[in-house]
């Protein structure tokens, strides 16, 4: 090629690369220009925002429990900060505020060129120190914010929650949301969290060498709702502390086992209760051991003390989430759907008279399918009771009797005369095996064990042999997994069966309410910044069909439970009025390594009941003489007695 | 302007050609524009930035004007020596502490010395000399050898990669293009200039799976293909050029007009290397479309200067300082459109800076001195 030749080519390359300059600048400028124009002017505003104090949250009784309270806090406004000063900042900062430079380094980096985020709160003291030497320190302010307080300090603090800073997740959800800024993350502060957290301000400006050369009318925040809860301050206080000397209770006479040669797996920690008005699904009180300070998570938790309180699953609300077998509280929901659904005892039994079964510890099964007999045996309560009918049954918690009332269905269903579910069903509409619908956090459905479920199960576990088994092996030998026996510890709350302690409180609410099924809720309502009131919302009651008689008879003897019955020791000195209240005891077979679960279900007063108690020590031991005597003390205070200590009662089912 | 065309009579007497009235008239125009665009961009933050490019201009034509009445032929010369100077600043620029996270200065007190500036210059004499026949010999050889294109290859290596380590990725960049477009005007056969282009890109590949490149260098190369990436962070630079050369529209708005995006100094580095946005806002796409038409004006007159050198060696020089010039003015004018990717490469005459200047009116002294000695003195045996 000739050296013209080559100049030319280079000229004519030099042309095409400022050709496509020349097109693109029109582009940029003409075809798009007015657009791109309106783009720059808007951007060239900068939005500061400001975040609304949280609403108050009061108790039923307008005691305050959370606020919010002006803080100083450090804010840097990268728009304010020219480059070369950004390393002396952060040093300067750090130190000042105390937190450490690389993690304000990383925090600096995110808040994006324009940025502005809050560095932490400060002290007074502090604050005042960096307002005096503002003129050192370039895009620093000082900036009132919003903190929470919590009055009540651990007091409710499964039902009011606490605050952390947004996952990934959340501001997915959420788009709205600042990273920076702690939400509800537990209890109502999340459930309401939307109400709570009100609606920020905003001031928007422009700024030119780093100063403020206009700026629009500013946005005010406007602080979040409150909410008022239905829960009585002074109420929960007694249920805590009536939970944490039952938990003391269960552990000295595990020690008295202990030292009388009996066997005790596990030192007792944990325990829920549930005060439920029957009436309006109010919940009273809902208390879970061992609790946090939701203050804790307001500045940050460090590490070690949430480890620590996760270790003893402080933060779990037990009442709610903890999954027990209901064991003979249940008793009352079988005694409801046997009078109601008259359900038969099994024909030709021994031990069967009428209306009346043999609680001597055995039950004698002679319908298997090679016609020999077998004598199941009530290990745990070989009590011979005598001849009990359905009220000493409840009243002295008897297992045969309920057994039969299962074998009972169980044979009729095999007859084609009874419906297979039918303890099931009323589990289901009272309230088991499915959330309640409370306004918390972490609700358990519980199970209720069918033999669809069974099926499915055994399924599952054909499908997924690695996985742990529900079902021991020699069932999936079996044409149908699900056993006659699987329905007799049904209706005892044993077997498979889990619920939780508010699901128990509820099932009683219906029971003894006439069959009025609610949500229940710990939040009565909520009012905004100006005043208006806004009732909480809660679904349309379901009512469902229990015939005046059997509650009453259910009353009748859940009273004589107490005035006589498994309960009876523990509410000897009750006082004044005992006559009126009924209850159920429950002792929970746990796993091998577990001791059982303690449980007491408290009504009063009987002849108009207005309010459930339940009480479950996780791992308490006997039902009767642990659990009781802390429902006791509790419904001494509803009643408006002296509540006194809460000592031993007597060891039952 | 009387003391200069004095000097030239009685520096030397060139017969009959006369300064390339057009280069210098194309040069003066930008200077004083950017004059006005630096004065623009600083005015605001109170900075001596004009005062400053004002010395940086004067001395930048004094020094045109006493190159353009050199022999460039003597500059065969002085070759070895100002290369070694040039290499002892390249190596002496990493005693020095970093601006910005970047060793390319040599404090000299009343200025930053940037060598990799010069080296540009230097690089282009070194190439024109070797691909120039340099004895009877090689005269009228068309082809370049392979070992001529791989001593071409050693010289542009080792100012380049000193340059990358400082790290100015830009400026290495433009040591290649001007290798790559000088050994095409040589004489290099298509096979030569493919090879040269399949190492490049061996090159590019390398790098890129090696992760050779910093993390900011990735982002700025991805923000191009995605510019609503994180607009508050690396794509930052690219949007706010893009809304202050959009918002200038088809006439401006207006030279030192207020509320502008670039009086708001949103853009970063707007005097030196983003100085183009600071145009195209305030005399929009006129304005910037006859800059451009300006930086065509004088790369035309460098190619017509290497048409019409009376040697290899000045055409080759004027080639190069050709491909230099194109290579600043794509890439920069580029990176504020959003073609290219953000480099520290600035646009010759209208940034602030005075090493950069002070090159490329140096740059432009030796294109005018060839252009000066085109014609061969009679009975001249023309070295080409």
């Amino acid at each position: 090629m000739k050296f013209a030749l080559r100049l030319t080519t280079l000229g004519a390359i030099f042309i095409a690369m400022f050709s496509v300059i020349g097109l693109r600048l029109w582009f940029i400028q003409v075809a798009e220009g007015p657009q791109i124009a309106r783009a720059a002017e808007e951007a060239t505003w900068v939005g500061k925002t400001s975040h609304a104090a949280r609403g108050d949250i009061y108790d039923r009784n307008g005691t305050l429990l959370a606020t919010s309270r002006m803080v100083p806090a450090v804010m840097i406004d990268r728009t304010f900060v020219q480059p070369e000063q950004r390393d002396i900042l952060i040093q300067e900062v750090s130190s000042i505020v105390g937190v450490d430079p690389l993690e304000l380094d990383a925090m600096y980096e995110e808040a994006g060129i324009n940025g502005r985020f809050q560095v932490g709160t400060v002290s007074n003291e502090t604050a005042y120190a960096i307002n005096e030497s503002l003129d050192e320190l370039p895009g620093v302010e000082v900036a009132k914010v919003p903190e929470r307080v919590y009055l009540s300090g651990p007091t409710m603090a499964h039902v009011i929650g606490h605050l952390g800073l947004p996952e990934e997740a959340d501001l997915a959800e959420r788009p709205e949301l600042d990273r920076n800024v702690r939400i509800g993350k537990l209890g109502v502060e999340r459930v309401y969290d939307e109400v709570l957290q009100g609606t920020g301000g905003s001031v928007e400006y422009r700024v030119r060498r780093s100063e403020i050369i206009e700026q629009r009318p500013p946005v005010n925040p406007v602080t979040g709702s409150s909410i008022v809860l239905n829960l009585d301050l002074a109420l929960q206080e007694q249920v805590e502390l009536a939970l944490e000397s039952g938990v003391a209770l269960s552990n000295e006479v595990k020690e008295e086992e202990r030292s009388n040669g009996e066997e005790v797996f596990n030192e007792t920690q944990r325990a829920a209760a549930v005060v439920l008005d029957v009436n309006t699904f109010d919940v009273l009180a809902l208390a879970s051991f061992p609790d946090f300070d939701p203050q804790l998570f307001v500045a940050g938790i460090d590490e070690t003390t949430f480890d620590g309180l996760n270790e003893t699953k402080a933060f779990n609300n037990l009442a709610v989430s903890g999954l027990y077998p209901p064991a003979s509280t249940f008793k009352a929901i079988t005694y409801t759907a046997k009078l109601e659904e008259n359900l038969p005892f099994p024909p030709d039994v021994e031990g069967v008279d009428g209306d009346l079964i043999h609680c001597d510890g055995t039950l004698v099964l002679d319908q298997l399918a090679d016609g020999s007999a077998q004598v199941k045996r009530d290990w745990y309560d070989p009590r011979n009771l005598g001849w009990l009918d359905i009220h000493g049954a409840l009243e002295n918690s008897c297992n045969i009797y309920f057994w039969n009332v299962a074998l009972g269905t169980y044979v009729a269903y095999q007859q084609g005369t009874a419906k297979e579910n039918i303890l099931q069903d009323w589990a289901t509409r009272v309230g088991y095996g499915h959330e309640t619908g409370i306004d918390l956090t972490s609700e358990a459905p519980g199970i209720i064990p069918t033999r669809g479920l069974f099926e499915d199960w055994k399924t599952y576990q054909l499908e997924n042999p690695d996985e742990p088994p529900r079902l021991e092996p020699a069932r999936l030998e079996l044409a149908s997994p699900w056993l006659g026996g699987d329905l007799m510890d049904f209706a005892i709350g044993q077997g498979a069966f889990t619920a939780t302690p508010l699901q128990v409180a509820t099932s009683y609410a219906v029971l003894v309410n006439g069959g009025t099924v609610m949500e229940p809720r710990v939040v009565k309502e909520t009012i905004d910044s100006e005043g208006n009131v806004t009732p909480v919302e809660r679904s349309a009651p379901v009512t469902i069909d229990i015939d005046p008689a059997t509650r009453a008879s259910l009353l009748a003897d859940l009273g004589r439970v107490v005035n006589g019955g498994t309960a009876a020791a523990a509410f000897n000195d009750f006082g004044e009025g005992v006559e009126n209240v009924g209850g159920k005891t429950g002792t929970a077979q746990a796993s091998a390594t577990q001791d059982n679960h303690a449980w007491f279900v408290g009504v009063t007063p009987i002849d108009n009941p207005r309010y459930v108690v339940a009480i479950l020590i996780d791992e308490g031991g006997s039902g009767g003489q642990v659990a009781a005597p802390v429902a006791r003390h509790i419904m001494q205070y509803l009643t408006g007695n002296e509540p006194t200590p809460i000592v031993e009662g007597e060891e039952a089912d | 302007m009387a003391v200069l065309s004095r000097l030239r009579e009685v520096a030397v007497d060139r017969g009959r050609n006369k300064s390339d009235r057009i280069l210098f008239g194309t040069m003066f125009a930008l200077s004083a524009l950017g004059l006005l665009m630096v004065y623009s961009a600083t005015r605001s933050s109170g900075s001596v930035g004009m005062e400053r490019q004002m010395i940086f201009v004067a001395a930048g034509l004094t020094v045109y004007a006493i190159i353009s009445n050199i022999d460039y032929r003597e500059l065969k010369n002085l070759i070895p020596i100002v290369s070694v100077a040039v290499l002892i600043a390249l190596f002496a620029v990493y005693l020095f502490d970093p601006i910005n996270g970047a060793r390319r200065w040599v404090p000299l007190g009343f200025f930053n010395l940037q060598p990799a500036e010069f080296a540009k210059v230097v690089v282009i004499l070194l190439l024109a000399a070797l691909l120039s026949p340099s004895n009877r010999d090689e005269i009228g050889q068309r082809q370049l050898s392979w070992p001529t294109v791989f001593r071409a290859l050693l010289i542009v290596a080792l100012p380049a990669v000193l340059v990358l380590f400082e790290p100015d990725l830009g400026t290495t960049l433009v040591f290649g293009f001007i290798l790559f477009v000088m050994l095409f005007v040589a004489g290099a056969t298509w096979r030569q200039m493919l090879a040269l282009t399949a190492a490049a890109a061996l090159g590019v590949v390398v790098t890129l799976q090696r992760g050779w490149l910093e993390g900011y260098q990735l982002d700025r190369i991805r923000v191009l293909f995605n510019p609503a990436i994180d607009p508050q962070g690396i794509g930052y630079n690219i949007q706010q050029s893009r809304y202050a050369v959009g918002s200038g529209q088809l006439f401006g708005r207006g030279l030192f007009a207020e509320g502008t995006q670039t009086s708001f100094e949103y853009v970063p580095e707007q005097e030196t290397d983003f100085i183009f946005t600071a145009v195209a806002e305030q005399l929009g796409f006129v304005g910037g479309i006859l800059v451009v038409a300006a930086f065509a004006v004088i790369i035309w007159r460098l190619l017509v200067i290497a048409a019409n050198a009376r040697d290899r060696f000045g055409a080759l020089i004027a080639s190069g300082l050709a491909a230099m010039m194109v290579f600043h003015v794509f890439v920069n004018v580029g990176m504020t459109i959003g073609i290219m990717p953000v480099t520290g490469i600035p646009l010759p005459f209208l940034s602030a800076g005075g090493s950069f200047y002070l090159a490329m009116t140096l740059s432009l002294g030796v294109a005018n001195s060839v252009w000066l000695l085109r014609t061969p003195v009679p009975g001249e045996n023309q070295l080409t």
